[in-house]
């Protein structure tokens, strides 16, 4: 931590060296702002002539531009950018050295003849043209433009949004962020659309969607919306992430970039795994033969299994963006390609828990230590992204549009782990290979008709499929023999896993906006339907080594080791693919709404209404008859009212409130009652579950000074009816314990954020902090010693934060922008505070993750007129990520790493650096 | 119930004034119920309950089930012959009442025909290891599984999910035998259990007694033949076991339900022959384990060419404040079993036991000075020393035969000789725990008390009686 503050103080102290210059006097100086939207036209040139000399001087970040030690006389300034009608050539005159002159310039848009095509450009992909749309929304929202998520040090959608205020990031094995937490709200209570529509998910359990596998560079805006209105959505408590992909520009677009770069992580020492992805059989024997054949050893390719190293792989990606207008501009097309091939791993060690406490020297509910896991993960990732929109208008005020997005995530990944049975000097040495090959196809096909001056009719038509596989998720173990060096034969599992989901929905928006002038009332009234089909194939195998003669087998390598099924009928799919993971399900939800909005006096939006959701879910699995919970379907509607209000106080300054209510509904797999394999515990689902419902209170000032500048602060409120939270529950054998997805009274959550963004010539400083506090109370399980029973457990309550909830988190980000020589630099720091990250089944034992800072840097540099370099520096300092348990560390404990007297740290995670750059051409 | 503890912890506290006996208890006579006769005429499938009838043969087709309570008791002589790996789920009461006259059998015909053995059999091509019916499962409804003079055998075929869904075990689950209601009685003496595939008998919590039992090849790599987890409380006494893949008798408190007893099992008077190599994992099998949080006694037993000692495991720790033992004799013909007489860390088994100046051999006699649980040591000087002289068992065992060879009684006899070191070095000093009530139907008929001569079989010819 030490370290990131000199940083920053250095770096501010050069800031202020920088801005002492804008001092000087003999000066011309002033802003060039679109007169419409008041953004300012950032790297237009103004000329200055007079006194026999002629003068440049390019339009910064904020919009402003200077002319310095001009000496006194007569000037004409002008300025011409594309796009813009020419203004008018202003005169001017300095009288003496010492004088300022500000010269303004308001543009005005040559969009006049454009104003029917339904399109917005340039605006809404810049820093300043998103603060016009966050200010003018009726909803809450934060808003990264086109241009800033372009100089971010992140490349996917999912690590972009950690710059968001109020947001923070899970992050995946390999350090990849992966889902956003909205508010200390984890990704259950957040939903994700694209361009304004929902999409479904390929996890195989969830409904939130993994934002990992958007490149970011596809998308034109990234809104982060806070609040609900009735016509939207209404399963969101944190917040709704919106995709706003890139639209066909008003002329000839052609970008293009590529660039490289590598993780420090690994080395020769360290090298990357990588295993033969050829070898990794797409279909199970089961699917193969059937299920009633009898699978044996051979029907398990080994080559999978066979790792080879690679030193210093590279990361690759490329992007490419085509786009064009014709036919008088009524017909646009743009088309986009990203291509990301990256090397990534983690190094990590895990303390494991023993499955229940003990009492150890009579202090009661100790959590004991079983293995201490140290994981080698190397993963390869390959992105591969489409979009394309294409939108005609028809007529003047009749446009019709069709967009196709395809996002594929192809992950390769090698985990080789050696388990140390704690205190036994006994090592487990296990190697896994996991493919994963997840994508979503969504296509939506638009209309948008004004069939009378006051009457708009809007529609979309949607067909979306996500998917995910992973083939023969292989893994094998061996373990130390008694004689040093020896080592025995373990099991080996093979799991074949696929889901699909799919979705058919309909939206359709009804927009009368009566000409009643101070009222500026608009009244709509529209619907969705939405049929939504998932299936899910789960086949599980698990080989055990075959004796030689009666005794346990040596180990030499994976290709000679011997495995068999005991008892063989074990290999046959009737039992391996017979469990209640397999199964179909489908979701239908219909909505329909009823919103008005109209102006309470001149200053004061009021904008509010009612949405009416219903739900019916229905699942089917291959269970047969005798088992309880084999299909069922569920059905629930809800009534959502939401108002929001914006006063504003000067045309800069709004003062915002709303409430909405909103759901959230159980993921598919929760209800149903199966039990699948987890990370710690395993888990299983509960047909009993309801869905939670949210009331939200938002509270915010917000003020927009001018440019990219602004100042928010706020206040939120929820309460949550029927949280969805893990517990522990225990039936049946020793092993029959489990987490379950269980409903918990009432959740608070409430917090206050507060957003800072400020620029002054070519520097910038952006930061924005949230304080979130959650509590929800829940079952857990404490083991303790009884005089009578001896040692035995009870079941107690136990409130906590909400899983995921951190109490601070914060960015804070510096930014160096120099239009004149076309340098764009940023220093990006994020924190995220103390989270619980996993829940415990059992009392004060759930696992924290410490707070974690982590400061990436990125530029781009132009290079004549159409090339421009870029780099990104991810992670600087190596952060490591820690786990802890609050519970003092075992005096003996052999876990690295002890430095607190209170709490054990039972994982770290290292990532190290890494580094990217590359070349970007535009035309 | 609570008649029945009184009277009987009063019996043992009379009984325990005498020196040495051997009390015939005989408490309570309960008629059996009047039942519903089952009929042999077709393979039994589905719901089943009231009585099989002495000395007829059923064939079980499909999955049978007792419902939550009926009642199935066997007959003395009955002989059930599972077919289609069908299994037998418990989710009322099971008695079955075999004599050691009219012995019943739950078994699987066709393996039977092929039962070999003869020393060396590879266990892979075995068919007392290929599992050819589910298996005894009861639910957590069941109040009473009671098994005399019956032999279970080939069980462990594995659940499919359908079975695992009747009694809440997941699919593969390859037991022979679960009971799984810390409130219910499970009692199984003077019977046998022969072959299995994981854990022969799982016992996830109950009130238990077995007494005087035989298990041979029970497990093929992996799996205690008495599997003992949270909530277990109850005596293990005069069995025998031979060729175990893993542990004979393990108690755990592992899994605890909430609210229940702490495991507490007592274990006396047991002989362990052969038992722990086929276990595939390294540092497991010994004869008796006490884990995890576990606590009860462990004397008298005697373990011949074990892999491990008795294993008291500190991680994660057995209740060790609150274990007792002592008594326990130990042979070994390798040198492999000598160095393990006292598990050790270097033997990757993460020892625990303390030794105690009561166990055969004298401890002093090839541990080291300043000797300490878990350290490594030299077993030479006690390698095929103290042969406990066996009435028909060749020790050391002959060259060709490797120590995991001999994985069932075969033609042996492991009664005492009379000059036998074994004998007479017994301690009796302590009481079963008795939890469940002694009867000829619905409880134990005989809880023999701790015997001076060690291991299974007594001198004076009570203890096991399978000779």
């Amino acid at each position: 931590m030490q370290s990131y503050f000199t940083f920053f103080r250095s770096f501010l102290v050069v800031i202020f060296l920088f801005v002492s210059f804008s001092l000087y006097a003999g000066i011309i100086r002033g802003k060039v702002t679109d007169s419409k939207t008041g953004e300012p036209l950032v790297g237009a040139v103004v000329v200055l002539e007079g006194q026999g000399h002629t003068w440049h001087a390019i339009v910064q970040l904020d919009g402003s531009y200077s002319f310095k030690n001009i000496p006194a006389g007569s000037y004409s300034l002008k300025t011409t950018i594309v796009e813009y009608a020419e203004a008018p050539v202003i005169n001017t005159e300095l009288k003496e050295t010492s004088e300022q002159k500000i010269v303004n310039f308001s543009m005005e848009a040559k969009t006049a003849d454009l104003a029917s095509v339904n399109i917005a450009t340039s605006g809404k992909s810049s820093d300043a043209g998103v603060r016009g749309l966050e200010k003018n929304a009726s909803t809450l929202q934060n808003i990264l433009s086109e241009k800033t998520i372009q100089l971010l040090p992140d490349v996917t959608v999912a690590n972009a949004l950690q710059r968001v205020s109020g947001v923070a990031i899970q992050r995946s094995t390999s350090g990849e962020g992966r889902y956003a937490i909205i508010r200390g709200m984890d990704e259950r209570y957040n939903n994700t659309l694209v361009n304004g529509v929902k999409i479904p998910s390929p996890d195989s359990k969830y409904r939130y969607v993994p934002m990992d596998l958007f490149p970011s560079e596809m998308l034109e805006r990234l809104e982060v919306i806070k609040s609900l209105i009735p016509s939207m959505e209404a399963d969101a408590v944190g917040g709704t992430m919106n995709l706003v992909m890139k639209n066909a520009p008003l002329r000839m677009l052609f970008s293009a970039n590529a660039s490289m770069g590598l993780s420090t992580l690994f080395s020769s020492s360290r090298p990357f795994s990588a295993f033969d992805h050829g070898a990794v059989n797409p279909r199970s024997p089961a699917e193969i033969n059937g299920n009633s054949y009898m699978a044996t050893q051979a029907d398990f390719s080994r080559g999978n299994l066979n790792l080879n190293s690679k030193n210093l792989p590279l990361n690759t990606t490329a992007g490419l963006t085509i786009g064009d207008r014709w036919i008088h501009k009524k017909l646009g097309a743009i088309l986009s390609l990203s291509y990301q091939n990256i090397f990534r791993g983690s190094n990590s060690d895990f303390l494991v828990p023993n499955a229940q406490p003990q009492v150890v020297n009579n202090k009661d509910n100790q959590f004991v230590i079983s293995d201490l896991y140290t994981r080698h993960y190397s993963t390869q990732t390959v992105r591969f992204g489409l979009h394309n929109k294409i939108d005609y208008t028809l007529a003047p005020g009749h446009t019709i549009s069709l967009y196709n997005m395809f996002v594929q995530m192809n992950e390769f990944q090698a985990r080789s782990t050696y388990d140390s049975v704690y205190l036994n000097k006994l090592s487990d040495n296990f190697t896994r290979s996991r493919l994963q090959k997840q994508s979503i196809y969504s296509s939506t096909l638009q209309g948008d008709h004004k069939i009378l001056d006051q009457f708009h009719i809007n529609w979309i038509g949607v067909y979306a499929n996500a998917k995910s596989k992973v083939p023969d998720m292989a893994e094998y173990d061996y373990q130390s023999a008694t004689t040093p060096g020896k080592y025995i034969v373990q099991k080996m599992s093979r799991i074949w896993q696929a889901n699909t989901d799919r979705d058919l929905a309909g939206y359709l928006n009804l927009v009368f906006t009566p000409h009643l002038s101070s009222l500026k009332p608009e009244l709509s009234l529209g619907g969705m339907y939405r049929h939504k089909t998932r299936n899910n194939y789960y086949n599980d195998y698990s080989l055990s080594p075959t004796l030689t003669g009666g005794l346990p087998q040596t180990w030499t390598d994976i290709n000679s080791a011997q495995y068999q099924f005991s008892p063989a009928s074990l290999g046959t799919g009737d039992v391996t693919t017979t469990n209640p993971n397999t199964y179909t399900s489908y979701e239908n939800v219909s909505a329909g709404y009823l919103q008005f909005k109209f102006m309470g006096n001149a200053d004061l939006q009021v904008l509010g209404g009612a949405r009416v959701e219903h739900t019916l879910q229905g699942f089917n699995t291959v269970m047969p008859k005798s088992y309880t919970g084999r299909s069922g379907t569920v059905s629930y509607t809800d009534m959502l009212p939401s108002l929001n209000l914006k006063y504003a106080l000067t045309d800069k300054q709004n003062l915002r409130a709303s409430y909405f209510r909103s759901i959230v509904r159980p993921d598919f797999y929760e209800i149903i009652p199966t039990q699948v394999v987890g990370e710690l515990f395993d888990i299983k689902g509960n047909d009993s579950l309801k869905h939670s419902i949210a009331d939200n209170f938002d509270l915010r000032y917000e003020f927009f000074p001018s440019g990219a500048d602004q100042f928010l602060i706020g206040a939120f409120y929820k309460i949550i009816q029927n949280p969805i939270e893990y517990a522990v529950v225990r039936n049946g054998g020793p092993s029959a314990q489990f987490l379950m997805p269980e409903n918990f009274g009432n959740a608070h959550n409430y917090g206050i954020e507060a957003v800072i963004t400020k620029y002054k010539g070519m520097f910038g400083i952006s930061a924005n902090y949230t304080y979130t506090k959650s509590r929800i109370t829940t079952t857990k399980q404490y083991f303790y010693r009884d005089p009578v029973l001896g040692i035995t457990s009870k079941i107690v309550q136990q409130t906590r934060p909400m899983q995921g909830q951190a109490d601070h988190i914060g960015n804070l980000s510096l930014l160096y922008k120099n239009p004149k020589i076309g340098l764009d630099m940023q220093l990006a720091f994020v924190y995220t505070g103390k989270r619980l990250s996993q829940v415990s089944p059992y009392y004060s034992l759930d696992y924290y993750q410490l707070g974690q800072g982590i400061l990436d840097f990125s530029f781009e540099k132009r290079i004549g007129h159409r090339f421009s370099v870029y780099g990104k520096l991810n992670n600087l300092t190596n952060a490591p990520s820690k786990t802890v348990i609050f519970q003092a560390p075992d005096p003996g404990s052999k876990f690295p790493d002890q430095q607190y007297a209170t709490r054990t740290v039972v994982g770290k995670d290292i990532y190290q650096l890494t580094i990217l750059t590359g070349l970007r051409f535009k035309l | 119930m609570r008649m029945y503890r009184i009277a009987l912890v009063s019996t043992i506290l009379i009984a325990s004034c005498k020196k040495w006996s051997t009390e015939k208890l005989n408490l309570a006579t309960a008629d059996v119920p009047v039942a519903t006769p089952i009929s042999d005429a077709a393979p039994l499938c589905g719901s089943i309950k009231g009585t099989m009838l002495a000395g007829k043969t059923y064939i079980v087709g499909c999955d049978v089930t007792i419902n939550a309570g009926d009642t199935l008791t066997i007959q003395p002589g009955v002989h059930i012959n599972v077919k289609n790996k069908a299994g037998i789920f418990v989710k009322g009461s099971l008695v079955s009442l075999g004599t050691k006259a009219q012995q019943v059998f739950i078994t699987v015909d066709s393996l039977r025909a092929l039962k070999n053995d003869a020393p060396n059999q590879d266990p892979s091509h075995d068919p007392a290891f290929s599992g050819g019916w589910a298996g005894l499962y009861c639910a957590s409804t069941c109040p009473m599984l009671i098994l005399k003079w019956t032999h279970v055998e080939y069980g462990g075929s594995g659940l499919s999910i359908a079975q695992g869904s009747i009694v809440n075990q997941s699919s593969g689950t390859a037991f022979s035998i679960l009971f799984q209601n810390p409130n219910g009685i499970y009692v199984m003496e003077d019977s046998w259990l022969y072959g299995g595939v994981d854990d022969p008998i799982r016992i996830s919590n109950g009130k238990i007694c077995i007494m005087r039992c035989t298990f041979e090849k029970a497990g093929i790599k992996g799996g205690d033949c008495l599997n003992t987890k949270g909530g277990t409380v109850g005596d293990m006494a005069y069995n025998l076991f031979v060729g175990i893949a893993t542990n004979g008798q393990k108690a755990s408190n592992k899994g605890q339900p909430v609210g229940a007893s702490q495991t507490n099992i007592r274990m006396w008077n047991n002989t362990f022959i052969s038992c722990g190599w086929r276990q595939i994992q390294t540092g497991r099998g010994a004869n008796i384990n006490f884990e995890e949080g576990a606590k009860g006694m462990a004397y008298n037993n005697l373990m011949v060419n074990c892999k491990f000692g008795l294993r008291i495991v500190n991680n994660p720790p057995a209740d060790t404040a609150n274990i007792r033992y002592g008594n326990n004799y130990e042979y070994a013909d390798s040198l492999i079993t000598a160095n393990q007489i006292y598990p050790t860390n270097a033997g990757l088994s993460g020892g625990w036991t303390i030794p105690q100046e009561t166990d055969i051999p004298n401890y002093h006699s090839f541990l080291p000075a300043g000797y300490h649980f878990g350290d490594t040591y030299d077993g030479t000087p006690v390698l095929k020393a103290n042969n406990p002289l066996f009435y028909n068992f060749p020790l050391p065992v002959p060259n060709q035969v490797p120590l995991y060879g001999i994985q069932a009684v075969n033609n042996y006899d492991f009664r005492l000789q009379p000059g036998s070191p074994a004998i007479g070095k017994g301690y009796t000093g302590f009481t079963p725990l008795a939890v469940v009530p002694i009867s000829p139907t619905f409880g134990v008929t005989e809880i023999t008390l701790p015997g001076s001569d060690i291991g299974a079989f007594q001198l004076n010819g009570t203890g096991n009686q399978h000779y």
